[in-house]
Parts: C-alpha cells; structure tokens; sequence
C-alpha cells in the first residue's frame, strides 16, 4: 500500500508517496506540488532585470540566485566576445556576502529543522530554543546588508562587479557583527571556540564539549543515524569558490568534472504531478551541499567521519553543522582581504551588443545552483534554472534512486522523514 | 473592533504563492523573542507552532490575526486544500487580516503567472479585484518585497496597543508608508543639486537621473527604519526598484527612462514644470565640492 505524508516546516512543501513493507520503506517518491514559472517571466526582459528576479526565487538563498544571473551574464559577455574584469575586491565581497548567506541557512536548519525533528524520537530531550538560529543568522545577515544593503533580496552584484563601495568604517563595522556572531555562536552552539571546533579531527572530540552541537551529536548517536541513511557515496561540487573546490567525488577519491555534462529530466511520480526536474551528472545521481564541499577541500574531521561512517545521515547531519564554522573562519578571513583602493566596478561595453549564452555556477547552502541565460542583443530570449534540490531530492526509479531516496529506502517511516529533512530541503527554490 | 487582549492573540500565518522572502525577513527582527511572547502562534511556515499544517488546513480553528503572506491563487494548495477554501474560512472571523508583501497587497510577482485568477488580497495590482474587498476595514496592507520585519512589528504592536492606525489609498499604515524611500537617502545632497552618479559602485552621486532609482516616487520607510538595522538599497549603490509599489515587478530596474535626458517619472507630487524649473537652476550651477570623490583611498598608494 503506498501512504502519503505530506512534509512541512522546510522552505515549502514537499509530499512523499511511502510504499512500505514490515514497516521499512520499500521504495518512496518524492512530489513538489507547486510550481511558479519563473524562468518564463523572464524571456522579453533586460539580463540587467534578472538581478532583481531571480533572488526572489527563494527567501533563503536568494543571494545566491544573484551571484549565478550575475555569472551567467558575465559569462555571456565573455562569449560574445566583450570579457568583463571584475576586481579582486568585488570577488572577495561577492564571495563574503554569498558565505554569509549559507552561514545563516545553517544556522536555521540547526535550530529550527534538526533540533526540533531530533527531539520528536522517543527518549531525545534537547532544549528547543529556535529563536536562537534566528538571532545568529540576523547577525550573519546584518553583517551581509552592510555590503549589499539588505538581506532578503539585495540585487547589489552587477555585471563588472558590486554597487557598494564601502569604507574602513564599514569593515569595522561588517567585522564587528562578524566577532559578535563568533562569540555567539562558541557560547551558544559549539561550547568552545571557533579555532578549537575547527581543529577536531575525530567524532571523539565531541566527548570534551558540552553544548548544543555536541547534545545534536550524541542524539545522532543514540538514534544510531550512523548506521543509517547511506546514499550512493557520489558527490558533486560545481561551483567555483575558495572555500571549497570543483569535482566529483566517488566516497573521497576525486575526480574531475565538466558542466556540459549536467542534464535534468522529468521527476518519476506516479501518483501525483511533480514540478521538480532530476538533475544529473552523465546520467547519474550525485549527492550535493556541505558534505560534499568538504570532502571536496579534504577536511580531516570530515573525512574521519566518512571513513568511519561513510555517508550516513549522521556524517551529513554533522558536516552540514561543521561547515557553518568554517564558513564563519572562510569570511573573517575574507573581509581583511577586501582591498579598498580597488574599483568595486569595471565598466563594460552596453548590454544591447552581448548576443551569446551564458553559464553561471555557484554552491547556494545545499549545492551547486545553475543558471543559464541566452541573450540576444542583451534581452533574455532562454533562462535555465537547476537548484541544488534538484540534485539530492530528485525522484528517481526504484532501480534508479534518487540520493535522498537511496537514503531512505529500508527505514522506518520516522527515520525515513527524518533523514530526508537532513537533507535540508528547498522545495521553493526546486519549483522555481 | 479591538483585538481582545487578556488572552493572548492568536495569529495565523498562511502562504499563497510565495519565495518565502516575508518570512526569513521577519526572522531578522531584533526584537523577536519579544513580539512572539506576545502571542499564540498557531502555526508559522518556519517556527514552532501550536498546530500543524494538516491541522490547520482542516479548517476547524479560528485566528485572531490573519498574516497572508504570498500571491493569492485560488486553485494555489496547501496540503491540498486550495486557497478558495482556506482563506474565506479564516478571514471570516479573524479580527485583522494582514496583507504581508507586495505579493499579498496587490498581486507582486506572482501576479503575472495566472494574471486573470491571481491577485493580492484586496488588490489587482491597483484595482480592488482581491478575494477580501468585502473585508477591507479589517484588511492592513503591508507592501514590500520583502516586507521589512520592523513594518510587521510595529503594525502588530499597534494592533495589541489598540492603536487606530490610519491608512493610505492603498489601505497601507500611514506611519509607514507616508513618506518616501527618498528620505533619509544619504545621497540627498546629490539629488538636490542634480548631480548624477557616474556609475555603479561609487559613494558620490545620484542614482535618480540615469541609474533606475525610484526612491522619489516610492512609498517606503527603507531609509529611516535601516534594512537589517544597517543599510539600504541606495546606501549601497542600489537603485531603488519601487518595491512596496502596486507597479512591482517593473521592467528595467537599472535604467531612468528619460526624455530629453529628464527623467520621465518626476518625484511624486511634483509638477513636471516645477521639477525642469528647479533641475534646470540647480544644474547650472557647479559645486565643486560634489563633483570629486569623497574620499582618495588611491591618493597614497
């Protein structure tokens, strides 16, 4: 008998058909029911008015629905033979606000998904405080506005660069927020400080702590969410960024990648009609986001977890909760790097001679995030969007499952839920 | 009608067609702890709430506060219960109605998906064609895109204060929406003396004349009550997109339409006369002083 459960308190909602047998899951799709067309709203527009369209795709990663329109469209001024250089200081500031944003998506998915969903077993009892991810991703966010005005929804990245120029005044003030989130975050989350949890290098490291993160840890454990939630072992990083590097993973062998070879095709649901394309890597399922991205840069403690527990719910759980603190260390880093003597944006030649397609590619909280533009004297004749949830969460046959179904397969219904929720699923960015 | 306050309000928050954007901006809000305890929240998309969403779109409860976030689609589900049923069932008893967003105020940027059944609550982009006109004196435009967490607090607050809050045409809180994203601009100096920015990413100039900016026709607080406590679109460099206005989504954000090189839109409420007369004498003169940049960071490099 196949059952319906339909998943809330993610960004969106999501239904899973469940096909169960002796209470495990047999099989199981997955259904995005809703659908916006936002590709088509923007055919007949200016590239330049994608930068105000796409952010708003998604209330969560909208920033990095800009960085993709503002690649794609520097990508198709270099096919059309006129590149744009963009400096160094508006890399830096593009990739600072753009790891601000995934900073407060973890955060979020901590206290408001994992925690509360951990504490809905029997015998887990956390102390539920979401409003503590709330408030440190408000001083993630802060320190990001003080760049690029606001958060949700800034459109400040253009092509040939950024729209803010800020001064020394602002630094301070960007690191401040910065310093005051790093003491939030060793007082509250990790109950230890930022260089400490990032030099763990064993699961073991855990037992010295006491705080939320390490709590979420031994509630893993308990659940026994180590031996459970395996996928396929394959991963994918497409974007490219300094905090983590572009390849396909098979476990942790890497192996090197090629765009072109990204396609998606229709979702397999039965049962109802799904909105969400499979995205997949030369016909095969990959899974994307934090664990990904860190086994990409060879984190020790990462891959000590990988080599004890593979790619367990446990291990995808964890990395998710780890690269929030290295991304808080990646953008202390950066702003010291930001060089203000620099122009924050090159001039360019006029839109209406870039007749070409584009490509744009950055890693969103969940994943690689894909735009594709064609223009056509500068007006957008084709938008292509691929999110990241296309990836983990497609619907794919039983013979060939997605990552997020692989996972799930052989559980109970309450494990299974729950190991798809640690997928941090972006229903709204999927049914763009 | 007054909101009874000895117990605590409950408040509903319903998505149509949405990106979320309303409800992680909210999530900003300084002061959040502090509003919600101030409430029952019988379910959030995002927050711990009383019910569920199964439970909720079984139509069985009643709400104080209605806060509707998204482009109202009547086909629209959630949990499969479209919106034609969820919406009429809780505006019916619900003591005020929030309009939350562009979206919910007058259709936004879902509006154009299914322009003949999508709208706002109230509105069709200007026209009152919205599912709640019969409500309308319980209804509270909030416009923007997103809307700013401190518009929604101070909106709520209002409403427990017992507060009359007066509105606009557009059934928007004056308190909010009287004045202009214009005030408080930091490049006011620029816009006075109508000197034009010379390109994007730079401190000095106007974004009015040639980049887009529609700070001067835009009712909204942006520049007063600060985005994130600590910027704005125009402190960036961004023009205004006219976000919180019944014509949102426009066309050509970065772009001053313009007519013999003169804006063609001139600041709300201006005559175009009084607006060549003034523009004319200010551009004839030259200051100095805002023509260099601000600040030479290059100078001793």
């Amino acid at each position: 008998m196949i059952t319906k459960e339909i998943i809330d308190h993610i960004e969106g909602e999501a239904s899973l058909y469940f096909e169960m047998q002796e209470k495990r899951v047999d099989f199981v799709t997955v259904v995005f029911p809703h659908f916006r067309g936002m590709e088509n709203m923007l055919k007949g527009k200016s590239a330049l008015d994608a930068l105000v369209i796409t952010p708003r795709v998604c209330g969560i990663c909208g920033h990095a629905h800009l960085m993709a329109t503002v690649r794609a469209i520097e990508d198709a001024y270099k096919n059309s033979g006129h590149p744009i250089e963009v400096s160094n200081k508006a890399q830096n500031m593009r990739e600072l606000t753009l790891t601000l944003e995934i900073i407060q998506n973890h955060l979020k998915w901590l206290y408001l998904v994992l925690i509360p969903q951990l504490n809905n077993f029997e015998n887990i009892t956390l102390s539920l405080t979401p409003l503590k991810g709330a408030y440190g991703a408000s001083l993630a966010t802060k320190a990001l506005a003080i760049l690029a005005g606001q958060w949700p929804h800034s459109s400040y990245m253009i092509p040939g660069g950024v729209t803010s120029d800020p001064t020394y005044i602002e630094l301070m003030q960007l690191r401040a927020h910065l310093e005051k989130l790093s003491d939030f975050l060793e007082k509250e989350t990790l109950g230890t400080t930022v260089q400490n949890f990032l030099s763990f290098e064993s699961c073991k490291n855990f037992n010295k702590i006491a705080s939320d993160v390490s709590s979420v840890e031994q509630a893993l454990f308990d659940l026994r969410m180590h031996k459970k939630g395996f996928s396929h072992d394959d991963f994918i990083v497409l974007g490219e960024h300094r905090f983590t590097q572009i390849a396909k993973s098979r476990a942790t062998r890497l192996y090197n990648v090629d765009i072109t070879k990204v396609h998606v095709e229709d979702a397999f649901s039965p049962q109802e009609k799904s909105y969400a394309k499979n995205a997949l890597y030369k016909n095969a399922f990959y899974e994307t986001g934090p664990l990904a991205r860190l086994i990409s840069k060879d984190v020790k403690l990462i891959k000590n977890m990988h080599r004890r527990y593979k790619d367990s719910n446990y291990t995808r759980a964890m990395a998710r909760i780890y690269e929030m603190v290295y991304l808080l260390q990646h953008s202390l880093d950066l702003v010291k790097e930001i060089d203000i003597t620099q122009d924050s944006c090159t001039k360019s030649v006029t839109l209406s001679k870039v007749t070409a397609q584009g490509i744009g590619v950055v890693e969103a909280p969940r994943g690689p995030l894909i735009h594709k533009i064609k223009l056509k004297e500068g007006i957008i004749e084709r938008y292509e969007i691929i999110t990241p949830t296309q990836w983990n969460i497609s619907s794919g046959t039983k013979l060939k499952p997605s990552p997020a179904q692989k996972a799930m397969i052989g559980l109970n219904k309450q494990d299974a839920e729950f190991v798809f929720r640690t997928f941090d699923v972006c229903s709204v960015c999927t049914t763009h | 009608m007054h909101l009874n306050t000895e117990t605590k309000p409950k408040l509903l928050w319903l998505q149509g067609v949405t990106c979320n954007g309303n409800s992680h901006s909210f999530l900003n809000l300084e002061s959040l702890e502090q509003l919600l305890d101030k409430f029952e929240l019988l379910y959030h998309p995002l927050l711990a709430s009383t019910f569920s969403l199964s439970e909720i779109t079984s139509l069985q409860n009643s709400c104080d506060i209605l806060i509707f976030e998204g482009t109202y689609d009547p086909e629209f589900t959630r949990n499969n219960i479209p919106l034609k049923e969820i919406l009429p069932y809780y505006a019916l008893h619900a003591e005020y109605i929030i309009a939350l967003g562009t979206c919910a105020s007058f259709g936004g940027m879902f509006q154009s998906l299914a322009p003949e059944r999508n709208s706002g609550l109230l509105y069709k982009v200007e026209e009152e064609g919205g599912p709640l006109i019969a409500y309308k004196k319980r209804v509270i435009n909030l416009s923007g895109c997103p809307v700013h967490p401190e518009w929604l607090a101070t909106t709520l607050q209002m409403l427990l204060a017992k507060h009359t809050i007066v509105v606009d045409d557009l059934q928007r809180p004056r308190e909010l929406y009287s004045s202009l994203a214009h005030h408080g601009c930091t490049r006011n100096e620029y816009f006075e003396w109508k000197v034009d920015t010379k390109g994007f990413g730079l401190k000095e100039g106007c974004l009015f004349y040639e980049q887009g900016c529609r700070a001067p026709l835009t009712h909204a607080s942006c520049n007063t009550i600060l985005w994130n406590e600590v910027s704005s679109k125009t402190r960036v460099g961004t023009p205004c997109f006219g976000c919180t206005e019944p014509s949102f989504p426009r066309t050509n954000y970065f772009q001053t339409k313009t007519n013999m090189s003169i804006p063609q839109d001139v600041p709300l409420g201006v005559s175009k006369r009084a607006y060549l007369t003034v523009a004319g004498m200010a551009k004839t003169f030259h200051i100095k002083r805002l023509e260099g940049v601000l600040i030479d960071y290059k100078r001793d490099h």
